[in-house]
């Protein structure tokens, strides 16, 4: 009898995703993939929306309740077109936090992309996100806005000048027809220590010299900024962390960028 | 004064060793008591090594393990695990076998990675800056075994009994998570399973 229900208990066990090889495996069997990829493929191009309204939030980390909250305050708010999680999605960079995130963040009634934060990148953190939401350089066209998410934790590569991207920014920032606006969104802001400081002239004028820049969209201090790091005039914004129970609805309309602050 | 302590071990060794009748004595409790296999259990896709029962009521246990996950699986990684159990209560069956219903565990896995440091580089980082080490990994776990006696199915095979266990397992990084998360994250969350077996001799 109690062989029996120990040959049960196996059975049951075996059934459910829970035979763990590492913490550190990058996929397991039923693990997500291209997460990014998929939703943008859900929001669409937006050629016909000209009010672009979407929801900054960043650094949940560890914020796995707060996070639930999070889904239900932005539910509730009219017209969101979609959602963009600006690093720091995990604590240890590891698979089960990016899966226990998502998992949360499936709630949305608008769909989300993730961009990759710094704590993100430790561990085995950048494999696990490549597989899991997809490139750590990516940009997407909604509304005729092209939203420009790139990887500006300059630290976790040992500040070797190529982190962020500034090549690979230039060449996406490019004029092209039916893009009227960009914005920047990348976690680590460039007043932060943890942003090579090499690149930080570059970075800025990048942005400065590009027709119809709005913003750069940042996360990283776990506190709400509004900053002017040249005289371009072009605002930089840093999100509150999902702890903080605050978050940023951002909207476009006539190619002219607002922001507006949320607490849940 | 330490040179001086390492000499005199050294000669205290030379003449452990030179008696080989000693030798064999000292040294036989090096002499593992049991063979591992397991599945999973967060220290490789598969894991082999071997055990020590520990004390004289032979109620803990010490395994050393290595395991390996490969890139199929989301590896490649070589995992190192030294783990201490402690066995406190048993249930006979008849002649044939025992249960250990409810054995507590604690082990570290260390995994060999080239993306996974000991400690975060300090030229790098500020002292506090990550708190954790990515390769040393602190778990905790509670196994369930069948002992079943192989005395008499398996004659003159010196193989004393087998151990078959089921075993869930948990560690700093998922506790850390849930402690803070209690409603958006359960215990069956947090807990990954393995399953082995002990081949006792």
């Amino acid at each position: 009898m109690r062989i029996f229900l120990l040959f049960l208990l196996c059975a049951a066990f075996a059934g459910c995703n829970h035979f763990e090889f590492s913490p550190n495996q990058t996929f397991d069997r039923i693990s997500l993939k291209d997460v990014n990829a998929t939703n943008l493929k859900r929001l669409g191009d937006g050629a016909n929306d000209d009010t672009v309204t979407f929801v900054l939030t960043g650094d949940s980390q560890k914020s796995r309740d707060e996070t639930v909250k999070f889904c239900k305050a932005v539910n509730a708010i009219k017209g969101i077109d979609f959602v963009v999680l600006a690093g720091d999605i995990t604590e240890f960079g590891v698979l089960k936090e990016m899966l226990w995130i998502s998992r949360t963040l499936e709630d949305l009634h608008a769909p989300y992309v993730a961009v990759i934060g710094n704590h993100d990148e430790t561990a085995r953190g950048k494999e696990t996100f490549l597989h899991m939401f997809g490139e750590l350089n990516y940009s997407f066209v909604y509304g005729g806005i092209k939203f420009v998410c790139h990887d500006s934790n300059s630290r976790e590569y040992n500040f070797n000048g190529q982190v962020p991207n500034i090549p690979w920014l230039k060449n996406e920032l490019k004029p092209s027809p039916g893009i009227k606006g960009f914005v920047g969104i990348s976690h680590v802001p460039v007043n932060s220590e943890d942003f090579d400081s090499k690149l930080i002239k570059d970075y800025t004028t990048t942005f400065a010299q590009t027709p119809g820049f709005l913003a750069s969209l940042n996360a990283h201090t776990h506190n709400y900024d509004l900053f002017y790091p040249d005289d371009s005039g072009i605002p930089y914004v840093i999100t509150s962390a999902m702890a903080n129970k605050e978050f940023l609805v951002v909207q476009i309309v006539n190619n002219k960028i607002s922001f507006e602050r949320v607490y849940f | 004064m330490r040179e001086y302590i390492f000499k005199f071990r050294f000669v205290f060794l030379l003449l452990v060793a030179s008696s080989a009748k000693v030798s064999a004595q000292s040294f036989k409790f090096l002499i593992p008591d049991q063979a591992i296999v397991q599945y999973a259990g967060s220290i490789g896709y598969f894991s082999g090594g071997v055990g020590y029962e520990l004390f004289g009521n032979k109620k803990g246990n010490l395994d050393l393990l290595y395991g390996f996950v490969p890139g199929s699986k989301g590896g490649v990684l070589n995992i190192a695990t030294a783990k201490f159990g402690y066995k406190p209560w048993t249930i006979k069956l008849k002649e044939w076998g025992k249960i250990y219903p409810f054995n507590p565990a604690i082990f570290a896995t260390y995994t060999f990675h080239k993306e996974l440091s000991f400690k975060f580089p300090s030229g790098q980082y500020a002292h506090d800056y990550y708190y954790w080490s990515e390769a040393l990994r602190p778990h905790l776990a509670f196994s369930s075994e069948i002992e079943l006696d192989a005395k008499k199915l398996l004659k003159n095979t010196g193989i004393r009994a087998i151990g078959l266990y089921i075993e869930a397992n948990t560690n700093d990084f998922y506790l850390i998570n849930y402690l803070q998360n209690t409603s958006a994250l359960t215990v069956t969350d947090i807990f990954q399973l393995g399953i082995g077996m002990r081949v006792k001799f």
